[in-house]
């Protein structure tokens, strides 16, 4: 269980978090959601413990990221949105580096890796921008840990891989896991992510799973207008329309428009989602 | 599991920082143990255009590009693990599952022994190499050095027979290991305190140390009774006068122990409160 509490951090005289709480379960995929420059890489950094909270705690499973002990470093994995280019084969990375994390599967790391048509003898230092990505995110599957921060991991993928990459998230990673991926590209993560948590202006402005959302508002895919929509988008089939959900029926999120919708009357979505 | 230090883990650790040691730097630490050579190339083809014959650089000009080289060497330390504080290579080492002491330790025996090692092992197989194949080349230097030392043992011995204090090899060249060591740290630690101009970072705080300690002698002489000083030294005796420079290698040698152990707890201090 990660456990922030009046989370406070700044660049210099910029303040980027604000008394952020926030808690984060196993078992679930949370998609950390916000406009450029709210803090989600910030936030991500910090959970890891590359960054040191200005003030306010955070506690990995009672342990303080920042104090990077080997057993909690060893629980997680952080992939930044830019990898390095190893001067290495990816196999021997993989060896190489697969031995700090106990649960480290080589194989595990061979298939996802086989299954975004990378080659395991190919050097890193020679793949493209899409193909290391795809190596790194073979490896942080591979490591077996428990709570990722993935920091735009589909960033520089073609869209099989976009796909590959779902697959691999939801096939690879254990039920006990916590994973957060910072997104803006929200349409490739929609089907996996949940809870969803928005970022806005130092706070959080959502953290709703799935079902929650849907019950409190409706997501109406049809032509007909309603006056009292939250958020209305035209499409070529039709509009996406998302209002409060007074009937209590069933609905499919679109994450962007969900986004858009929070984002167009944030006090009363703040509100409703009983956000201080 | 022990946070701080473990020997399994840190022996994992060294054995994959010695990889990437192997990796990264071996070539640049082989060219620098390659200046020997070099040097001796460039003299024969100086010695061929300039007097039609073929002679080999005297052994002290050697010597005095081995110490160029070795100088090289030194500055080379700020570059060894300069990569701690680029955004994506130092997030990516300070994630691994190792602790801080751990790596501190792994990372100054590398600066002061493995990479010190790799050039002079490079340097004089080189220089070997050179006076087996060359007759007009002369001893080869580590051969030169014994004989150098040895000398120097029986000169030691020789004093010690008319002098109070006892001086041993091992007294006298301890210091010189010690302030090498201390040199390699120092480098090492403004290679991962700079952000970029590591090398001239480095040699600009040597600059304003001794520029510092010649403005305080500059205050302090003046006001010293120089005459009087040097009458009272020319009337010591040669008891008092060993027991004096004993005293104050002594002093030189646990001023320089200290300053080493400062640096290993600076390399230590900066690793712990790293952010990226």
């Amino acid at each position: 269980m990660i456990e922030i509490s009046n989370l406070s951090f700044s660049y210099g005289a910029k303040r980027v978090l604000e008394n952020i709480s926030l808690k984060v379960s196993e078992g679930n995929i949370y998609g950390l959601l916000g406009e450029n420059g709210v803090g989600k890489t910030t936030l991500l950094t910090l959970l890891c413990g590359l960054k040191k909270p200005e003030s306010g705690t955070i506690t990995v499973d009672g342990r303080n990221p920042f104090d990077r002990e080997p057993s909690l470093l060893a629980d997680q994995f952080y992939l930044p949105d830019e990898v390095i280019p190893v001067h290495a084969r990816a196999i021997d990375f993989a060896k190489e580096h697969g031995v700090f994390w106990p649960h480290f599967d080589l194989e595990k790391f061979r298939t996802i890796l086989s299954e975004f048509e990378v080659e395991p003898e190919q050097r890193m230092d020679a793949m493209s921008a899409g193909q290391l990505k795809k190596a790194w995110v073979s490896f942080a599957l591979a490591c077996n840990a428990k709570y990722y921060y993935l920091d735009e991991p589909t960033n520089g993928l073609d869209i099989p891989s976009k796909a590959q990459f779902r697959k691999a998230v939801t096939k690879y990673t254990s039920e006990d896991s916590a994973l957060i991926i910072s997104t803006h590209q929200v349409r490739d993560l929609e089907n996996i992510i949940d809870p969803i948590i928005i970022l806005d202006n130092r706070a959080v402005l959502v953290n709703a799973s799935v079902q929650e959302i849907t019950d409190k508002l409706f997501f109406d895919y049809g032509s007909e207008l309603n006056p009292g929509a939250l958020y209305l988008e035209q499409t070529p089939g039709g509009c996406i329309q998302v209002y409060p959900n007074t009937s209590g029926e069933e609905s499919k999120v679109n994450v962007e428009a969900f986004f858009n919708a929070v984002h167009a009357h944030k006090d009363l979505v703040r509100s409703m989602f009983n956000q201080q | 599991m022990n946070e701080t230090f473990n020997f399994n883990r840190f022996w994992t650790y060294f054995k994959y920082d010695l990889k990437q040691m192997w990796r990264n730097h071996s070539k640049s630490a082989i060219l620098i143990g390659g200046a020997g050579i070099i040097f001796y190339v460039l003299w024969i083809l100086g010695s061929l255009v300039f007097t039609q014959s073929w002679t080999a650089p005297p052994i002290a000009a050697r010597f005095v590009v081995l110490l160029f080289a070795f100088l090289v060497l030194e500055l080379y330390q700020t570059r060894t693990y300069g990569y701690l504080t680029e955004k994506k290579a130092g997030s990516s080492w300070l994630m691994i599952p190792a602790s801080g002491t751990e790596k501190c330790l792994s990372m100054v025996l590398m600066t002061i022994l493995v990479i010190p090692a790799l050039f002079f092992a490079v340097y004089f197989l080189l220089d070997g190499f050179l006076s087996l194949v060359d007759p007009t080349y002369g001893k080869a230097m580590a051969t030169s050095f014994f004989s150098v030392y040895s000398d120097f043992v029986n000169a030691l011995g020789s004093f010690n027979e008319g002098s109070p204090i006892t001086f041993t090899p091992a007294s006298l060249v301890f210091p010189a290991i010690v302030s090498t060591f201390c040199n390699f740290l120092y480098f090492l630690l403004c290679g991962i305190c700079f952000k970029k101009n590591k090398i001239v970072g480095a040699i600009a705080i040597l600059f304003g140390i001794s520029t510092l300690m010649s403005l305080l002698g500059g205050l302090i002489i003046p006001h010293l009774d120089l005459e009087q000083i040097f009458s009272n030294l020319d009337a010591i005796d040669e008891q008092t006068a060993a027991r004096w420079l004993a005293g104050i290698m002594n002093a030189f040698v646990a001023f320089t122990c200290l300053l080493t152990i400062g640096l290993g707890w600076g390399v230590w201090r900066r690793i712990k409160t790293l952010q990226h």
